[in-house]
C-alpha cells in the first residue's frame, strides 16, 4: 500500500466507480445506437424501426392509470412467480444437495432418478402438470421450480463433497453438533458453489417464466409476447423483449449484491490466499 | 397416370418430414423421357412445384383430397403440403417464400396485413354450417357444469386456440349480445389438443373447440352451448388460402391454376363427405369412432367479402389490432 491521504483514496474510489458505470452502459449504448440507425425508416414488418418499438412503451406498456397498465398486469405476476419459483428451487436444491452431498449412500440411491428427471424439459410437462395444478400460478411456479432446481442441487452436492477434509476432521475433533456443523462448515464451505448454481438457475428460471406463460396463460410477459406474435404486433413484441432483457439486468444486479454480502468472507479468503502466501 | 399419382402422394408424405429430400427422390420415377428440361428449377415433368403450408386440421381436407385425386396435377401443379404448428406461424412462412401458399383464419390475416404484411386470400378455406347446433365448432362446457348459457360466462376461464383470435371474437360478440361484458371473460389460449383434458380436469370452465375435438369432448360428456362460428353468420367464411401480393404479381398463372384446382377440390369435398372422411387419414390420426360421428365444415368455392368485413369489424371492436384500421378489401386479389 502506497502512502496516500484519505482524500486521495476517496477520489480514486469515486473515479473507479465512475469508470465502472461508464463501462457498464457503454456496450448497451453502442448497441442501441446501432439498432436505432440500422432500423430507421424500416419498412420490413418483421423488423420495425426502434423509434416505433420505443413508442410502444407509452402506448402499450405504461398507459394511464399505471395500476391498470399492461406493465403492471404483465410484469408483476411474471416476476412474482419467478421469485417464488426460484425461491422454492433454492430451498429444495440446497436442502437436498446438503443431504445428498453429505450421505454417500443416499447419493448412489438417488442418482439414477435424479438424472432421469433432470433430462426432462419442464415445459413439456405443462399439459400433464395442468391436470394436477390447474392453469393458475401453481403451474407456472412449478415449471420454474422444476427447471431451476437442477443447477442449484448439483452444485450444492459438489460443493458439500468438495469441502476440505482437514476442515471436516477439525469439525469432528471439536465435536461440533449437527446444527453447528451445518451452519459453520457445510453451508459456508459449499457457499461459493451454491451461488454459482443459483446464478445459472436464475437465468433458467427467467427462460421458464416466459415459456411457462406461453402455455395457457392469460397474464404475464410470456403471454403478452405470445399475444403480440399471434396478432402480428411486431413492434410491441420487440418492446416486450426489451422489458424482458431489462428485468434480467435488474435481477442479475440484485443477485450480485446479495452474493457480495453473503460471500464477503470468501472474497477476503481469496485475497489472503493470493496475497498472503 | 396411376404411377405418377402415387408418386405425388409419396412425395407429399415424405415432404411432411423431410422437406429437403424431395429433389433427390424424384429422378428415378420420371416416366416421360421427352419431358423438356426446364430452365425453371420449380418445374419438373411439366408440373410446377408449389409448397402449401397448412395446419393439420379438418378444414384443409379438400386440399389433401384434391392432391390425392390428381386435381392439382391436372392443373399443372405438383403440391407439397407442409404441416405447421399454428396459423400465425404460417404468415412468416409465406412472406419469407418458404411456402407459396398458406392456410389461415381470416382474422389472423387481417391482423397480419395491418402489421405490414402484403397478403391476399386467393381461395376460401372453409365455412360455418347453417346454425350453431349443427356447426363444426362450438363452445362447450364439461359434464355437470353450472354454466347453462353464455350469460354465465362472466369471470369464467374459457379456452381458445390463440389469443385475440376469431374464436375469442365469436365468444365476445355472443356474450355481449347476451348482456355480458366480454372483458370479464378470461380467455386462455391453448392448443385444441389440450382442451379436452383441460375441460375434464377443470382447469378451464369452458372451451371453444372445432372438430374433431367437438365430437371428442361431446363423447366425454361435454355439453355444447349455443355459441359457434355459425352464430356470427350462418355462412361465415372462417379461413382462407393466401399468398403474398408479390407472388401473385410474379406468378399469376400459378395462382390461377391453384385457385382453379382449389375450387374443384372444394366442390368435390362439399359433394362427397365419405371421401373427405377417408382423406383425413392422409394427415390426421382421428379415432374412427370420432371420425364417423363428427360434423364436417361447409366448403364453398367463393371467397366471402362479407365474412372478411365481419371478422375485421369484430377484431377492431374487441381491440385485437392495437387500434389499427383493418382493411378487408385489401385482402382480396
Amino acid at each position: 500500500m502506497s502512502a496516500s491521504t484519505p482524500a486521495a483514496r476517496v477520489l480514486r474510489a469515486a473515479g473507479l466507480g465512475l469508470w465502472k458505470a461508464v463501462l457498464f452502459v457503454l456496450l448497451p449504448a453502442v448497441l442501441v445506437t446501432i439498432w436505432w440507425f440500422a432500423s430507421a425508416g424500416s419498412t420490413d414488418p418483421q423488423v420495425p424501426a426502434l423509434s416505433v418499438v420505443l413508442e410502444k412503451f407509452s402506448t402499450v406498456w405504461f398507459t394511464e392509470p399505471f395500476s391498470q397498465s399492461l406493465f403492471v398486469k404483465a410484469v408483476v405476476p411474471s416476476v412474482t412467480r419467478l421469485l417464488i419459483g426460484f425461491g422454492i428451487a433454492l430451498v429444495l436444491g440446497v436442502v437436498l444437495g446438503v443431504l445428498i452431498g453429505t450421505f454417500r449412500p443416499l447419493r448412489d440411491f438417488l442418482e439414477p432418478a435424479l438424472e432421469f428427471f433432470r433430462a426432462i424439459p419442464p415445459p413439456i410437462l405443462a399439459p400433464i402438470l395442468m391436470l394436477f395444478l390447474g392453469i393458475d400460478h401453481a403451474l407456472k411456479i412449478a415449471i420454474i421450480a422444476v427447471g431451476a432446481v437442477w443447477p442449484i442441487l448439483l452444485n450444492t452436492i459438489e460443493g458439500v463433497r468438495g469441502i476440505d477434509p482437514v476442515l471436516k476432521d477439525t469439525a469432528q475433533a471439536y465435536r461440533l453438533g449437527p446444527a453447528r456443523r451445518l451452519f459453520a462448515l457445510t453451508l459456508p464451505g459449499a457457499g461459493p458453489q451454491i451461488f454459482t448454481g443459483a446464478r445459472q438457475a436464475l437465468s433458467i428460471a427467467m427462460i421458464l417464466m416466459v415459456i411457462g406463460e406461453m402455455f395457457a396463460a392469460f397474464d404475464g410477459i410470456g403471454s403478452a409476447i405470445a399475444t403480440f406474435q399471434a396478432t402480428f404486433a411486431t413492434a410491441s413484441m420487440w418492446s416486450a423483449v426489451l422489458i424482458l432483457g431489462s428485468i434480467g439486468v435488474v435481477l442479475a444486479l440484485l443477485f450480485g449484491a446479495v452474493e457480495r454480502v453473503v460471500l464477503k468472507w470468501y472474497r477476503g479468503y481469496l485475497r489472503t490466499q493470493r496475497g498472503g502466501a | 397416370m396411376r404411377h405418377a399419382k402415387s408418386f405425388t402422394l409419396a412425395t407429399a408424405a415424405v415432404a411432411l418430414t423431410f422437406t429437403l429430400a424431395a429433389c433427390g427422390s424424384e429422378a428415378p420415377v420420371l416416366e416421360d423421357p421427352s419431358a423438356s428440361p426446364s430452365d425453371e428449377a420449380t418445374e419438373l415433368d411439366g408440373l410446377t412445384q408449389i409448397t402449401v403450408g397448412v395446419l393439420p386440421i379438418v378444414d384443409v381436407a379438400p386440399l389433401y383430397l384434391g392432391v390425392e385425386e390428381g386435381i392439382f396435377e391436372e392443373h399443372g401443379l405438383e403440391v407439397e403440403i407442409v404441416k405447421a404448428e399454428s396459423g400465425p406461424a404460417l404468415v412468416p412462412g409465406v412472406t419469407s417464400g418458404e411456402f407459396d401458399f398458406g392456410f389461415s383464419n381470416a382474422t389472423s390475416l387481417l391482423l397480419a396485413q395491418a402489421g405490414g404484411n402484403e397478403l391476399q386470400i386467393v381461395a376460401p378455406g372453409n365455412f360455418a354450417n347453417a346454425d350453431a347446433a349443427s356447426d363444426f365448432s362450438s363452445l362447450v362446457v364439461p359434464a355437470g357444469s353450472a354454466i347453462a348459457s353464455v350469460t354465465d360466462l362472466a369471470g369464467k376461464k374459457v379456452a381458445v386456440n390463440a389469443p385475440k383470435s376469431l374464436l375469442q371474437a365469436t365468444i365476445s360478440s355472443q356474450a355481449e349480445a347476451a348482456g355480458v361484458d366480454p372483458a370479464t371473460i378470461e380467455f386462455v389460449p391453448m392448443g385444441f389438443g389440450e382442451m379436452p383434458a383441460a375441460l375434464a380436469g377443470g382447469a378451464v370452465d369452458a372451451a371453444f373447440v372445432v372438430e374433431p375435438f367437438l365430437t371428442i369432448t361431446k363423447q366425454a360428456g361435454a355439453t355444447p352451448l349455443d355459441v359457434a362460428f355459425a352464430s356470427l353468420d350462418p355462412e361465415l367464411m372462417v379461413a382462407g388460402y393466401f399468398t403474398t401480393d408479390a407472388y401473385a404479381t410474379e406468378s399469376p398463372e400459378v395462382v390461377e391454376a391453384f385457385v382453379a384446382a382449389m375450387t374443384e377440390s372444394l366442390e368435390l369435398a362439399q359433394g362427397d363427405s365419405d371421401t373427405v372422411r377417408e382423406a383425413l387419414d392422409l394427415y390426421t390420426e382421428i379415432d374412427p369412432a370420432v371420425k364417423s360421428e363428427m360434423t364436417l365444415p361447409t366448403w364453398l368455392p367463393e371467397v366471402s367479402e362479407d365474412s372478411l368485413e365481419l371478422q375485421a369489424e369484430l377484431a377492431q371492436k374487441y381491440g385485437f389490432s392495437e387500434g389499427a384500421e383493418l382493411d378487408p378489401s385489401g385482402l382480396l386479389p
